[in-house]
């Protein structure tokens, strides 16, 4: 088998993209707490009623609550977790630790990062600057190395983390599935060539030259991604820039309380889920 | 001008002050009160300094302040993306002047908890996590924390997990400035309203206070930056930061 993409009809519809997860997957979610989440992509692994997912993500926050909150989360591996923006902790996620439900893998951001850089660069794990004196290596079983070359102090190394699928919600895509996003692009980057395989929700899908005219805008080049959709306002009700702010209503509203009801509303009210009923 | 100082001007102005002429200052996720210093900074003072955050910005212009410290318009008018494994690794490398970096709690070493309150396997609160805290307390120059709690259960004698160490160089509380000397928090100065012993009284963990004093009052540049950063008191009511807390009646 090819190691790389490289077919037509990578343009599918959110629901088969999402379909494509099996049950147990392990998903890096690419962007930070509310802003350029894959967000239609978790509701519809809500929907889907997926089971025993693993998260990887240095800041998770909506994503990872909303997951928690559904039940459909087995383990997270990540760095910091809050709804940010001033709404505090992120109370299902909490609720799922403390009750021991979901399995917590802490981590510093960084040392997420070494891990997916070891499954990147084809190691099988990365030393990692810092964590001296920190309690989290112990809890994690990680080791410290000496330089075996002698020059510098003892390091901690991470064991090598490879997400099954890299999930991205990117600015634009062209028809190949080569990827575009703007601003900042997080840790997206690493998670890409960290993952198995990258499944992408775009805002807009565009001409060929957009990219070819400026091929240093791309993040992800096409062959790397098994798929993509067209899903606009897909990082709803976060931000995605320049398109669209926080929708801060939104997410008063999902926070308003842990009711059953009020998810189901607020999974209803999604913009990916009115773009289907007009079909 | 009267001669109340609030709690919230306080501890921003106090983590603007810790930032340097020509430095590379980093600002993250969660952090609203240190991006105000930040852009607080780079409107008060007569110099300049390097200014990186967490959206990517180096030297941003952003057209408003946001709510989320992590919020693209912090990128706006921005040169270049100096991204999230771009400023770890600096950091790392040791080329990180000052950081901010939130806390739970901190203990008179300057070390942080940011995971639980209780047992971290069986937790009575699981809190956020450190983020970057436990790589970049122990290999930036400078790391600065503030809470907008003051009290036994901020500033403890033993954290119940330690995420990150390394020690503070600076601690900001609604009542006082603490700064590292020989390995310790010292009492740096207290907030002209409060005074040392209602710091000592209500701080978890002992330190020298030999040198302290009250706290200057803000100049009128930094009234007048932090005032334009927040012309409806927009920040100042939702960070709704208070003295003392209802279990702690003044002195």
């Amino acid at each position: 088998m090819p190691s790389g993409f490289k077919f037509a009809s990578k343009n599918i519809s959110l629901v088969e993209l999402v379909s494509k997860v099996p049950n147990g997957a392990s998903l890096a979610l690419g962007g930070s707490f509310l802003h350029r989440g894959p967000f239609a992509f978790v509701r519809e692994l809500i929907r889907q009623k997926k089971t025993n997912l693993e998260i990887i993500k240095q800041s998770p926050g909506y994503d990872i609550d909303i997951l928690c909150r559904a039940g459909i989360v087995k383990k997270v591996r990540a760095g910091i977790v809050a709804m940010e923006g001033n709404f505090g902790l992120a109370p299902s996620y909490r609720r799922a630790i403390e009750s021991k439900v979901v399995e917590l893998e802490e981590h510093a951001c960084a040392t997420l990062t070494a891990g997916l850089r070891a499954a990147a660069y084809g190691v099988p794990f990365q030393p990692c600057g810092g964590l001296q004196g920190s309690d989290i290596p112990a809890i994690n079983g990680w080791k410290k190395m000496d330089d075996p070359y002698g020059q510098g102090e003892p390091v901690w190394v991470i064991p090598a983390i490879s997400p099954d699928f890299a999930i991205i919600h990117a600015n634009e895509v062209d028809r190949h599935g080569n990827v575009r996003v703007y601003g900042t692009s997080h840790w997206d980057r690493i998670m890409s060539r960290s993952a198995k395989s990258v499944l992408v929700t775009a805002e807009k899908l565009v001409e060929d030259q957009i990219f070819t005219d400026q091929p240093e805008m791309t993040l992800i080049p096409y062959f790397m991604v098994e798929s993509y959709s067209i899903v606009p306002q897909g990082a709803w009700p976060g931000s995605c820039w320049p398109y669209y702010e926080i929708d801060y209503p939104a997410v008063e509203g999902y926070m308003s309380s842990l009711s059953p009801e009020v998810l189901e509303v607020h999974l209803q009210a999604a913009s990916e889920r009115l773009e289907t009923s007009n079909v | 001008m009267s001669n109340s100082w609030s709690p919230f001007s306080y501890v921003v102005t106090n983590l603007a002050r810790f930032i340097r002429p020509n430095e590379i200052t980093f600002s993250g996720v969660n952090s609203s009160m240190p991006m105000l210093a930040c852009l607080m900074a780079k409107r008060a003072y007569d110099w300049d300094y390097i200014y990186i955050n967490v959206a990517g910005g180096v030297d941003p212009e952003p057209s408003s302040i946001p709510l989320s410290s992590s919020d693209p318009v912090l990128a706006e008018n921005t040169a270049s993306i100096f991204d999230n494994e771009d400023f770890y690794d600096l950091c790392t490398r040791g080329r990180m002047d000052l950081t901010f970096l939130g806390a739970a709690q901190i203990d008179g070493e300057g070390s942080a908890n940011n995971s639980v309150i209780g047992d971290w396997h069986s937790p009575k609160v699981r809190l956020p996590g450190g983020g970057g805290g436990a790589v970049m307390l122990p290999t930036a120059k400078r790391a600065c924390t503030w809470r907008t709690e003051h009290s036994k259960r901020t500033l403890v004698n033993k954290l119940d997990f330690r995420t990150s160490w390394g020690g503070f160089h600076g601690v900001v509380t609604p009542i006082a400035v603490f700064i590292k000397r020989d390995g310790r928090l010292a009492l740096d100065s207290w907030h002209p309203e409060s005074s040392l012993e209602e710091v000592r009284e209500r701080t978890g963990f002992a330190f020298d206070a030999s040198t302290a004093e009250p706290t200057a009052y803000p100049t009128s540049s930094e009234i007048e930056a932090l005032r334009s950063l927040d012309p409806h008191g927009h920040f100042e009511r939702d960070a709704a930061v208070s003295m003392r807390i209802a279990a702690q009646a003044a002195p």
